[in-house]
């Protein structure tokens, strides 16, 4: 477990600015999404409710139909935890000397990888569509100096603030190491 | 002309109950695997415990439900193959 006041390789005087997940709308689609899959055929017996019962009083058919109905409505269960699992690992965590990037993409692949904010030579926020316009969400890439690859917060609240944030903590950064006489230390990136 | 038959086979109904067994099995250790993953690598706070209760509650709910219709039914109750169109019912598709 993670702590956001003892981070992985956490260096002196560094400490977390800002702690970021997709925004919440990302969650409300799980939620819709899941409830509409349950929803119907929950209705549709309701509604169909006279020949749903003929059916559980069967002797064969009714055993099939509840244990169908069962692995139905556990794997919603199931797939909305898997979802939301997705949603809470994928995080971005910037302090006041690095950004740190953890993807979950699925069970079983998680990359995390870490920028030196001396390193990024470029922030972008991006707010696209009717949606994202109306709620408040975007993206941010943050463009490294020395390598194609960029980072990318997806779908995140109040994009512009965070790339205002991420510019000035660069620019603090930039001014401290090139009055310590530092040079960049680069991007580190582990495959978990 | 040559005339086939099938050999009854009976299939008892509890193999349904097997089935869904071996999806309780996938679903468990699927779920811990998911739960094992938020603990590991999330963050710590109350709604990291908040979440794997809820689901583990969720859980518990729809199998106590399920456990509580699948009762209620003979299990021992032989399925013919042969037999197959016995069990339509006219009643089943009151509609129709």
């Amino acid at each position: 477990m993670m702590r956001l006041d003892h981070l992985p390789n956490q260096r002196p005087n560094e400490h977390v600015v800002l702690f970021l997940r997709r925004q919440w709308f990302a969650l409300l689609t799980i939620v819709c999404a899941s409830v509409l899959l349950a929803g119907v055929p929950l209705a549709a017996g309701w509604y169909f409710w006279e020949i749903l019962r003929s059916w559980l009083d069967h002797p064969v058919i009714g055993p099939l139909l509840v244990i169908l109905g069962s692995m139905y409505f556990l794997s919603i269960w199931l797939f909305a935890f898997l979802e939301f699992t997705d949603y809470y690992l994928d995080t971005w965590i910037i302090t006041n000397e690095r950004i740190i990037n953890i993807e979950q993409e699925g069970l079983f692949h998680r990359t995390a990888s870490e920028l030196d904010l001396a390193a990024v030579q470029d922030t972008t926020a991006e707010i696209r569509g009717i949606l994202q316009t109306l709620f408040t969400y975007g993206q941010v890439y943050v463009q490294t100096a020395g390598e194609k690859g960029r980072f990318h917060f997806k779908n995140i609240d109040n994009p512009e603030q965070v790339k205002e944030i991420v510019s000035r903590l660069v620019e603090e950064d930039k001014r401290l190491l090139s009055a310590a006489g530092h040079v960049s230390r680069g991007k580190v990136k582990r495959d978990l | 002309m040559v005339m086939f038959e099938l050999p009854n086979i009976d299939v008892p109904m509890y193999v349904f109950l097997c089935v869904f067994g071996a999806y309780m099995l996938f679903y468990v250790i699927y779920s811990l695997f998911n739960i094992y993953h938020l603990i590991r690598y999330g963050i710590y706070g109350f709604g990291l415990y908040l979440i794997v209760t809820i689901f583990t509650g969720g859980t518990i709910l729809l199998v106590a439900g399920s456990m509580f219709l699948l009762l209620d039914y003979d299990w021992t109750l032989p399925l013919s193959l042969n037999d197959a169109t016995e069990f339509y019912n006219e009643d089943l598709f009151p509609g129709l």
